[in-house]
């Protein structure tokens, strides 16, 4: 009988994957989503490019919440700048697309060291409120600035063409979006069992004592800032992409408190938690809307008219209720069934 | 010189709202050490119920007011009962998770209760416009300031000399001497909701007084943010003092510099105060020992 999960050397704590077995059915997930296209339909597939773009911006914003315990309601902010950069370098003077994300990562890990550096120098909830005064600043920057960004009228964003290959259609867009999910997903898990990743959580358990181990405060929390700005910006050009079309109306406030209710719902500082929260965060509203269509015709008349608002609430009520009941989140729940299941009859 | 005056003092009065809305996030933050993101939502919730009191009942100027305390009241305890009470003892981040989520909720069931229209209050009362000088100044301008010094006195003195005021502040320096002194601090929690529930109230109903309900109204929360971090977000009065200032900013920053800074001004304080002195003008500076 397997009696534990023992770790006999520190390199073992720090491999990407702990037992060997979990190479082989991420294999097969892989190769689902790569045949995906083929067999979904497309309005399934815009789900599966939507929870795609979105796992990219839950990742970044794990680094921030997740690892370092540092609040952020103004990761939209991060997002528009991200979509307008794209928008702007590619659209606006023809800039190769490899250049468009590239400066749609940079933008942002710019305006968050502006936001960062005098605000991470406080502790506790500062962040919080200066990245909330953030995302509204900078919805005016964009409309004031209509010699770049045409103010309210927006930009309208083709899909891209990189070395000869067309991203035009859906299928193929779904590749570049799977492509860049599983770049973050690997770049988040590396920067995890790093020195640095290893001293952001130390930061999230007990900021006096990752202090007096010596480790640089300010400039750890600006860096997981910036990292952060940067993996939303990218996650947010690949939205405007899908949206066709970049306006400040496309990046709801609502969009922020999305981020958080999925790091909250799968597991906060786990990746794995980002990407299984991603998936019933995107499905929540389907899913409901699906399960009250059953009851009553009269329910899905005010799901289409109330979309918005139910989302919200939702999302609210998630929040609510995982913190209360599920504080681990997905990841805490499906660690307790692994666990029942390996140890079964015993207990522990 | 007219104009500045004339944006001067409806800025005062702005300010005043926002001043009472800050109080309410400091009274909450002093007694529970955390920021209510929710603040805004429940002004919002509590200025509606005016609304619909006045539109139902009856437009007394005595009616509505007793209703909409009454109401905020009510609000303040049923959050702090059924929301915030199981999280006692939980780490500040999921607390202020909790805020946040209840935010949400409540921004969106204003649709759902009422509708995404509009309204305007009206209690016979408020709108007409006295002239004080060359300057108009609308009555309902006035009385939300006179109604702000009122409070802060009120609140100075419930701080300074009333048993369960110098409770709630033995609660915010230590909540665990606090209770080994006899404390209730659930007791006092509910208290605090409370108060903040009305006081950030008698400010969104102000505000539907001289300008409209909508939907949107829960933006008053995020304006007056910075008053409270300017202010302190310990310190009631001084949030309430912040909020005037914040308000004349906005209105100088609106009228001289652009519309689109009259709704940044605000926040671009608040990333200079934190810069500059991050415990807020009459905050207190906060010394960990380890």
């Amino acid at each position: 009988m397997r009696t534990g999960d023992f770790k006999q050397t520190y390199g073992e704590l720090v491999t990407l994957v702990d037992s060997p077995p979990v190479w082989l059915w991420s294999a097969v997930l892989l190769a689902g989503l790569i045949a995906a296209p083929f067999v979904l339909n497309s309005y399934a597939l815009s789900f599966l490019m939507i929870i795609l773009i979105t796992v990219v911006g839950a990742l970044g914003l794990n680094i921030l919440t997740g690892y370092t315990g540092l609040i952020s309601l103004g990761h939209v902010g991060f997002l528009v700048t991200g979509a307008y950069a794209y928008a702007v370098l590619v659209s606006k003077y023809h800039m190769h697309p490899l250049l468009g994300f590239l400066g749609a990562g940079v933008v942002p890990a710019l305006a968050s060291l502006i936001v960062g550096a005098p605000s991470l120098r406080l502790k506790g909830l500062y962040l919080a409120i200066t990245t909330l005064a953030f995302s509204f600043i900078i919805n005016t920057v964009i409309l004031e600035a209509r010699w770049l960004t045409n103010g309210a009228r927006g930009i309208s964003v083709p899909r891209p063409e990189i070395f000869g290959l067309s991203f035009d259609s859906d299928a193929a867009f779904t590749y570049l979006c799977l492509g860049f999910a599983i770049l973050t997903l690997f770049a988040t898990l590396n920067i995890r069992r790093s020195r640095v990743g290893r001293a952001f959580v130390a930061i999230r358990d007990n900021d006096t004592a990752a202090r007096v181990m010596g480790i640089n405060l300010h400039a750890y929390k600006l860096f997981a800032f910036v990292t952060s700005a940067f993996i939303t910006g990218l996650s947010g050009a690949l939205y405007g992409i899908y949206l066709s079309f970049v306006s400040v109306e496309g990046f709801p406030f609502l969009l922020s408190i999305e981020a958080l209710a999925i790091l909250i719902v799968g597991g906060l500082g786990s990746a794995l938690g980002a990407v299984l929260g991603t998936i019933l965060i995107v499905l929540l509203p389907e899913a409901t809307r699906f399960a009250f269509s059953l009851f009553s015709a009269q329910i899905d008349a005010v799901f289409t008219t109330g979309a918005q608002e139910l989302k919200s609430m939702l999302y609210g009520l998630v929040i609510i209720l995982f913190l209360r009941f599920q504080p681990r989140g997905l990841v805490g729940a499906w660690h307790d069934i692994r666990r029942m299941w390996v140890n079964w009859p015993l207990r522990y | 010189m007219q104009y500045f005056m004339q944006l001067v003092i409806s800025g005062v009065a702005i300010g005043a709202i926002y001043g009472l809305i800050a109080m309410g996030f400091a009274v909450i933050y002093k007694s529970t050490g955390l920021v209510n993101f929710a603040q805004g939502e429940m002004t919002m919730i509590t200025a509606y119920i005016a609304w619909t009191i006045s539109t139902t009942v009856s437009g007394n100027v005595f009616v509505v007011t007793f209703g909409a305390i009454l109401a905020a009241i009510v609000l303040g305890l049923v959050i702090e009962r059924i929301v915030m009470r199981p999280m006692l003892g939980e780490p500040v981040f999921a607390t202020v998770m909790v805020t946040i989520g209840l935010a949400v909720i409540l921004r969106s069931s204003i649709n759902f209760i009422w509708d995404a229209y509009p309204h305007g209050l009206d209690v016979g009362f408020g709108r007409s416009i006295v002239r004080i000088g060359s300057i108009g100044v609308r009555t309902g301008q006035i009385a939300v300031i006179v109604t702000l010094l009122a409070l802060l006195a009120a609140i100075w003195a419930f701080f300074r000399y009333s048993k369960i005021g110098v409770a709630m502040r033995a609660v915010a320096a230590d909540d665990r001497t606090a209770l080994l002194m006899g404390i209730s601090a659930t007791r006092v929690h509910a208290l605090a909701w409370a108060a903040s529930s009305v006081i950030a109230g008698i400010g969104g109903v102000f505000f539907a007084l001289s300008y409209d309900l909508s939907p949107a109204m829960f933006q008053l929360g995020l304006k007056a943010f910075p008053a409270t971090i300017l202010g302190g977000l310990d310190a009631v009065l001084g949030s309430g003092l912040g909020g005037l200032l914040i308000g004349i900013t906005e209105n100088l920053a609106g009228g001289y510099v652009g519309s689109g800074m009259k709704e940044v001004a605000g926040f671009a304080m608040i990333i200079v105060v934190l810069m500059i002195r991050p415990f807020g003008i009459f905050g207190e500076r906060d010394i960990e020992r380890v």
